[in-house]
């Protein structure tokens, strides 16, 4: 490639730079999020304020389906070579994988974008007019009221996906550092805008902010050592460099460590998990749902890829802690759950018990582990965006009910949301003819194909005991006689019933006839190079 | 072991196939139906009809079966998620026939006995019985699957509505015992699925592809060491232990039991737990052979204690519906005992008692829960003298007690003792042993009925409900106006129960004819290798 | 370690050798002195010349990017920010002695020694036992700015792209959290509207609050107004920043208030030395609550 003719034989001063290949039918998708993004900037600037939102969400759903429309015909392109392109001096690796999870993160991300477009159950949308107006003044009284919102949303939701394109699909740390950054930027800055509930929502933003600083430079840090060890950010070279040298081991475990930390973080495992409740909690749902599918779907794409292209060869050294870690995961995400009296905590508590099954996965360094891991992505992000949505619509005059004891009795106020809401949560116990149970079973055949048995008996005993916080809940709304000042369940929208529905059907479709998608993730492996 | 899949021996009449397809479906999706329908009269005939439609499809499906063909019957399968080898695989052999055939046989009359019953506040009528057939369709799937997966699939799946129906309509503590039940399953069903994957790994190694094709899985799995087999044994042997139940894992029956609707108690009791041991048959024995030889003498043990424990608890119960729970993890135990005591003597009559019990206890549980819609307590001192208000009633919860405890001319009397001198022969210890659990049924069963029904009049309950003048100062002449005897529904519904007792008590060998050689398959995949 | 100077020094130039040998003391003059400043401020700008030193060092030994990101980053701006932060808080307010964590200093001692012992071993592991490598292909073709400017548009075209997705991030995120629209109705009172809302009395006081003391000795927000009996105004502190210590304007507070000890008629009177013993007293209580 280019940039090995760069450093091998250095070019004289007189010659001109060269810019480096581009396969631009490979990397179009993530360059039409990113452009719309910038699109969508420019509407802020230039369009009165009424006419905003219209043309923001027209232009996202338009992104969204344009830049579905050219992955579809990159893939469905003959000459697409089928073990993925390396593109743009080896920044980006465009591999089976990696398009998994860019059709992944686009179809959830479009489900997110409903519900953070959607008008009609919180009016005015779940976003603040003015984040500027500090919460309790008099102005902010008077904004309650008001319907504007903050569309600026819409192109950061754009720049996050963006952001989370690339670092699924990046080739080395530097790329994957920027596209960290790029992603968690909006977040940081979206969980803050909540239209009810302000000061929790900022303190979550802030929470988030501080902490998700401190693991990037975690990860920028392991990167450094990483680059001092293997004298290159790419992560072929890495694991190159790692087989079979005299290298000091102390730079490579080092800089993996920090790095795995950096990662672990974003992907909420425990023990890196202390700021999932709190920012779940506090931030908007439709941004909660945004963060607990797509980061994580992110954040796990972007440890695959480490881990299989980059570390491979080093396994028997690491794999060890990840197991611990993987364990606590499951672990404190199954307990912790079991004391939370909040909806949204719970689930934040679950994404932490399933953060451990996904690291499971991951840790399986196998074709199986791969696409496993891969598939249970894909169902976990809709079972959860579904979940979120359903949320968001049990609400009274303070704004969400998510306290537990207020969905007491919810089957008989609204029939159909207590049993989607029952259905989703079954799935995310694992039971049959839920994708939340596929994806189980791939993880953990993958697992024990891998010699991981121990850990599969936890993971199963882990969900076990996370099976009765989500119990409950169906106890609640089924058993119990509902609350005389309980909360209404908002009749949803356009949006947010296509969003709930999607994220339902897709749920039962991957569980009952999962054969497609299994196939699709399972279609090729990372691209080395 | 080479790579070729082996050729299950399936392949009998696959005309009839779709039988089991009808059966699977028709409860399912009249379940469906019967949801939507809010007129309560119009759902309550529409599934007693599809219950009745039900049962009808099962005689010809027991008249295609032929005992003397080969292991697994009426088969079909379809692909359903070629990456893992899984099937959307039904098949029968004699055991599996004749639990379905207790199903079909049951349902209608669960279904009638359900007929009265006031639901909870609030609670739909449609509902109610969509989740029974619900259930039917499921616990069908769990006895006609012949793909691991597909078993695995049902088994969990009927926890749902199981779920639903004792925690929506049962008594007082109903949340707890729902969650409880549902608990004590998802635990033995995730313990479960870590086997079931368990088997697709080990096949993978073996085949070059993973299976979950139960009949390649017998031949591939039991070839296995001797470690993989015990652990992939008690992966399985955990989840069936909860469901029969075992002792050590039983505490959720009584609770759920107590607290489940009539009609669905008959079903937990009668044919939900015989999914644990069928479980030992179908999947422990011939997939572990060796596993389960060696950890026989642990579940015997078990199986003993359970008996005694059960029949000890059973005595000291003053909860009626709790009473019956613990005759019937008596019976588990002697189930289990007779499963494991691995004689074909023992084993048919432990098949042959998973049926029977289901028609005694059954019946029993019918019977307890028209005595408790009389008096309106659950509680045994509540009652007594009750045979003379209720003579019809006194009599045929005589039958019932007699039929549990085994009384000669019974047909539980043929099943105990099938096993008892099965038994006898290889582990003599135990058999004594049950010989003692079945004294002491006599005990529990007898002392309930004299406590209930003789004597004199008396009883909170009983007297509370009775009315008229003097009806507290003279029950015994007393106006009868609040209690009054069976009528036709609840007769109609206990006939059938009352007349296969006694015929299989003259007469079984219909049902042993057809399970006999499907125990036999069964048990020479354990005896060749030593027997006991 | 004079050894290992020498035989480097034997490759260096002599303008090389006379740069080091002046900026190696001068940076080492302003470490010392920013420990041993007493004023935060002066601190701060030994540090710069510290930094500056090391900037110019850096650009010496063929580093001219690194040199330059060492002025401009740290010497300008982070340093320029430390200032005014300084600056704003009060340039006098000088750090507690007090130990607020048991065995602060000690432990401090250990590992600072223990973080010089690691900086010390790493750099002479780092000359004598570590090979220099690529070195000649990095400052190749022109200098290593030129590579670098190479590489940024070549290899690392990519992330160096994406960086402007991440900026144009931060200034959206900026203005969404930060602007206000002031024109718009109802958000901000005109100067005419204020004044009549103040003395109809919607705001707490009519009058704007007192500004911060004045002083020859200090003049930041940070110092409390005196009033004219010589107490602190409260209402001239800022709730955000911490107040400079009432005791060192002392004097000025006795002069204000016309307490200050006379020439003395009463000097060996005990009763005015214990009231102004327990004054003291009481105004350390008051700092430590605080």
């Amino acid at each position: 490639m280019l940039a090995t003719v760069l450093t091998a034989q250095p070019v004289p001063p007189a010659d001109k730079l060269s810019a480096p290949a581009i396969d631009y039918g490979a990397i179009m998708p993530v360059l039409i999020v990113l452009g719309a993004a910038c699109v969508g900037v420019l509407v802020e600037a230039f369009l009165p304020k009424h006419q905003r939102w219209p043309v923001q969400v027209v232009l996202s759903l338009a992104t969204l389906a344009g830049a579905g429309i050219a992955m579809a015909v990159y893939l469905g392109d003959e000459s697409t070579p089928k073990n993925g392109v390396i593109t743009l001096a080896g920044t980006l690796a465009v591999d089976r994988p990696a398009l998994f999870l860019w059709g992944t993160l686009l179809v959830l991300t479009l489900g997110a974008l409903l519900l953070i477009a959607d008008r009609s159950v919180e009016p005015g949308g779940a976003f603040v007019a003015e984040a500027a107006i500090r919460p309790g003044t008099i102005q902010d009284r008077a904004q309650v009221a008001g319907t504007g919102m903050q569309t600026e949303v819409f192109p950061l939701t754009l720049f996050a996906l963006g952001g989370m394109m690339v670092f699924t699909s990046a080739n080395d740390l530097l790329t994957m550092f920027i596209a960290l950054e790029v992603l968690s930027l909006p977040l940081y800055l979206m969980c803050g805008l909540a239209r009810r509930r302000r000061l929790l929502s900022q303190e979550a933003a802030v929470k988030y902010f501080l902490l998700g600083a401190f693991a990037s430079a975690f990860f920028l840090y392991g990167l450094a050592l990483l680059y001092g060890y293997a004298g290159s950010v790419k992560l072929a070279d890495i694991s190159n460099a790692a087989a079979g040298t005299d290298r000091s081991d102390a730079l490579l475990f080092g800089g993996l460590g920090l790095l795995v930390v950096g990662l672990l973080f974003k992907a909420s495992v425990g023990p890196f998990h202390t700021w999932t409740p709190d920012v779940y909690q506090g931030a908007p749902t439709p941004i909660t749902a945004f963060m607990a599918a797509c980061t994580k779907v992110a954040a796990f794409g972007g440890m695959l890829r480490v881990l299989q292209v980059g570390f491979e060869s080093t396994s028997w050294e690491w794999r060890g802690v990840l197991w611990g870690v993987a364990i606590v995961s499951m672990v404190i995400g199954a307990v912790l759950g079991l004391t939370q009296t909040d909806v949204k905590r719970m689930i934040a508590y679950s994404s932490i018990a399933h953060a451990g099954f996904l690291l499971i996965g991951s840790i399986a360094l196998t074709d199986q582990g791969l696409s496993g891991t891969l598939f249970y992505l894909l169902t976990y992000g809709f079972t959860t965006l579904a979940a979120f949505g359903v949320i968001s619509l049990v609400r009274n005059a303070d704004g969400e009910a998510t306290h537990l004891s207020q969905w007491a009795g919810l089957a008989k106020r609204s029939p159909v949301t207590a049993a989607v809401f029952t259905f989703i949560l079954l799935a995310l116990a694992g039971i049959p003819l839920t994708s939340g149970f596929v994806g189980k079973f791939v993880i953990f055949s993958a697992a024990l194909q891998d010699g991981m048995a121990p850990l599969v008996v936890i993971a199963l005993i882990a969900s076990a005991v996370a099976a009765f916080f989500y119990l409950r809940v169906i106890v609640l709304m089924y058993f119990s006689e509902p609350a005389a000042d309980g909360p209404s369940v908002t009749v949803p929208g356009a949006f947010t019933t296509a969003s709930i529905t999607l994220g339902v059907i897709a749920t039962l479709v991957l569980g009952v006839l999962p054969a497609f998608a299994l196939d699709w993730a399972g279609s090729g492996t990372f691209a080395f190079q | 072991m080479n790579t070729a899949p082996v050729v299950p021996a399936v392949t009998t009449s696959p005309s009839a196939s779709f039988l089991l397809w009808l059966l699977l479906l028709v409860p399912l999706l009249g379940g469906i139906a019967v949801a939507f329908l809010r007129d309560a009269k119009t759902a309550k005939l529409a599934a007693l009809g599809i219950a009745l439609l039900e049962f009808v499809l099962v005689i010809p499906t027991w008249i295609a079966y032929d005992p003397a063909g080969s292991r697994i019957q009426l088969s079909s399968s379809m692909d359903w998620i070629p990456n893992f080898g899984v099937h959307l695989a039904l098949g029968v052999d004699g055991i599996s026939l004749v639990m379905i055939a207790l199903i079909g046989l049951l349902m209608p009359i669960v279904i009638g006995s359900s007929w009265a019953d006031k639901l909870p506040e609030g609670r739909s009528v449609g509902g109610f019985y969509a989740l029974l057939l619900v259930m039917q369709a499921g616990m069908i799937g769990v006895f006609a699957a012949t793909d691991v997966f597909l078993f695995y699939v049902f088994f969990e799946a009927v926890l749902v509505p199981m779920y639903f129906l004792i925690g929506r309509f049962g008594g007082p503590r109903r949340q707890y015992a729902a969650v409880k039940f549902f608990l004590y399953s998802l635990l033995g069903g995730l313990i479960m699925l870590g086997s079931v994957i368990g088997l697709y790994v080990v096949s993978g190694d073996k085949l070059g592809s993973g299976t979950l094709d139960w009949a390649t899985l017998t031949t591939v799995i039991s070839q296995e060491s001797q470690a993989t087999q015990t652990w992939l044994f008690l992966g399985f042997f955990v989840a069936f232990a909860i469901k029969a139940p075992l002792v050590p894992l039983h505490t959720w029956l009584p609770d759920a039991a107590a607290e489940a609707p009539v009609g669905v108690g008959v079903l937990l009791v009668g044919i939900l737990d015989k999914i644990g041991t069928y479980g030992f048959l179908r999947y422990c024995l011939p997939m572990f052979p060796a596993a389960s030889k060696d950890l026989a003498p642990l579940v015997l043990v078990l199986g003993v204690a359970g008996l005694l424990y059960g029949a000890l608890l059973a005595t000291g119960q003053n909860d009626m519906k709790r009473f019956v729970a613990y005759t019937s993890i008596a019976h588990f135990g002697f189930i289990a005992v007779g499963i494991f005591a691995f004689s074909s003597q023992s084993v048919s009559g432990a098949v042959l008692y998973m049926f029977n019990h289901g028609l005694s206890t059954g019946m029993l549980f019918l019977v307890v829960g028209m005595v408790i819609a009389r008096g309106g307590s659950t509680l045994i001192s509540d009652y007594g003298g009750m045979a003379k208000l209720t003579p019809l009633l006194g009599g045929l919860f005589l039958v019932a007690g007699l039929a549990g405890l085994s009384l000669p001319g019974t047909n539980s009397f043929v099943s105990e003792f099938l096993v008892l001198i099965g038994a006898y022969p290889s582990r003599p210890v135990f058999a004594i042993l049950a010989t003692i659990g079945m004294i002491l049924a006599a005990l529990y069963v007898l002392w309930a009925y004299q406590r209930i029904m003789h004597g004199p009049v008396r009883g909170d309950a009983l007297l509370g409900a009775l009315k008229g003048p003097g009806a507290v100062a003279a029950p015994e002449t007393a106006t009868r106006q609040g209690i009054k005897d069976l009528d036709a529904r609840e007769i109609a519904v206990l006939t059938p129960l009352v007349v296969l007792i006694i015929v299989l008590g003259f007469y079984p060998a219909p049902i042993l004819d057809v399970i006999g050689p499907s125990v036999e398959a069964t048990l020479h995949s354990v005896i060749p290798l030593g027997g006991n | 370690m004079s050894a290992v100077l020498a035989a480097a020094a034997a490759e260096v130039s002599t303008g090389e050798a006379i740069a080091f040998w002046v900026l190696g003391p001068v940076a080492l003059a302003g470490a010392l002195g920013m420990i041993f400043a007493r004023n935060a401020v002066h601190s701060a700008l030994w540090l710069v010349l510290t930094m500056l030193s090391l900037g110019v060092m850096y650009m010496v030994q063929q580093a001219p990017f690194l040199g330059f990101v060492q002025i401009i980053v740290y010497t300008g701006a982070v340093m320029m920010l430390f200032l005014f932060v300084l600056m704003l808080v009060g340039r006098d307010s000088s750090d507690s002695v007090v130990e607020v964590l048991r065995g602060q200093r000690l432990w401090a001692t250990v590992l600072g020694i223990g973080i010089a012992g690691l900086i010390v071993g790493a750099v002479s592991r780092s000359l004598t036992d570590v090979p220099v490598e690529n070195l000649q292909q990095q400052n190749a073709g022109g200098a290593n700015v030129n590579n670098l400017g190479k590489s940024i548009f070549t290899e690392y075209l990519f992330p160096f792209e994406l960086t402007s997705a991440l900026l144009i991030t931060a200034a959206m995120g900026a203005m969404v959290l930060g602007y206000l629209n002031r024109h718009e109705k109802g958000m901000k009172r005109t100067q005419k509207e204020l004044v009549e809302a103040r003395f109809r009395g919607e705001y707490e006081r009519p009058s704007p609050l007192p500004g911060p003391g004045v002083f020859a000795t200090a003049n930041s927000v940070a110092t409390p107004a005196l009033l004219p009996d010589g107490s602190v105004a409260p209402e001239s502190l800022s709730r955000l920043i911490d107040s400079t210590a009432s005791e060192t304007f002392s004097d000025e507070i006795k002069s204000v208030a016309g307490t200050e000890p006379g020439p003395d008629a009463h000097a060996l009177t005990p009763s005015t030395k214990d009231t102004s013993t327990t004054d003291t007293k009481n105004t350390e209580d008051t700092e430590e609550t605080r």
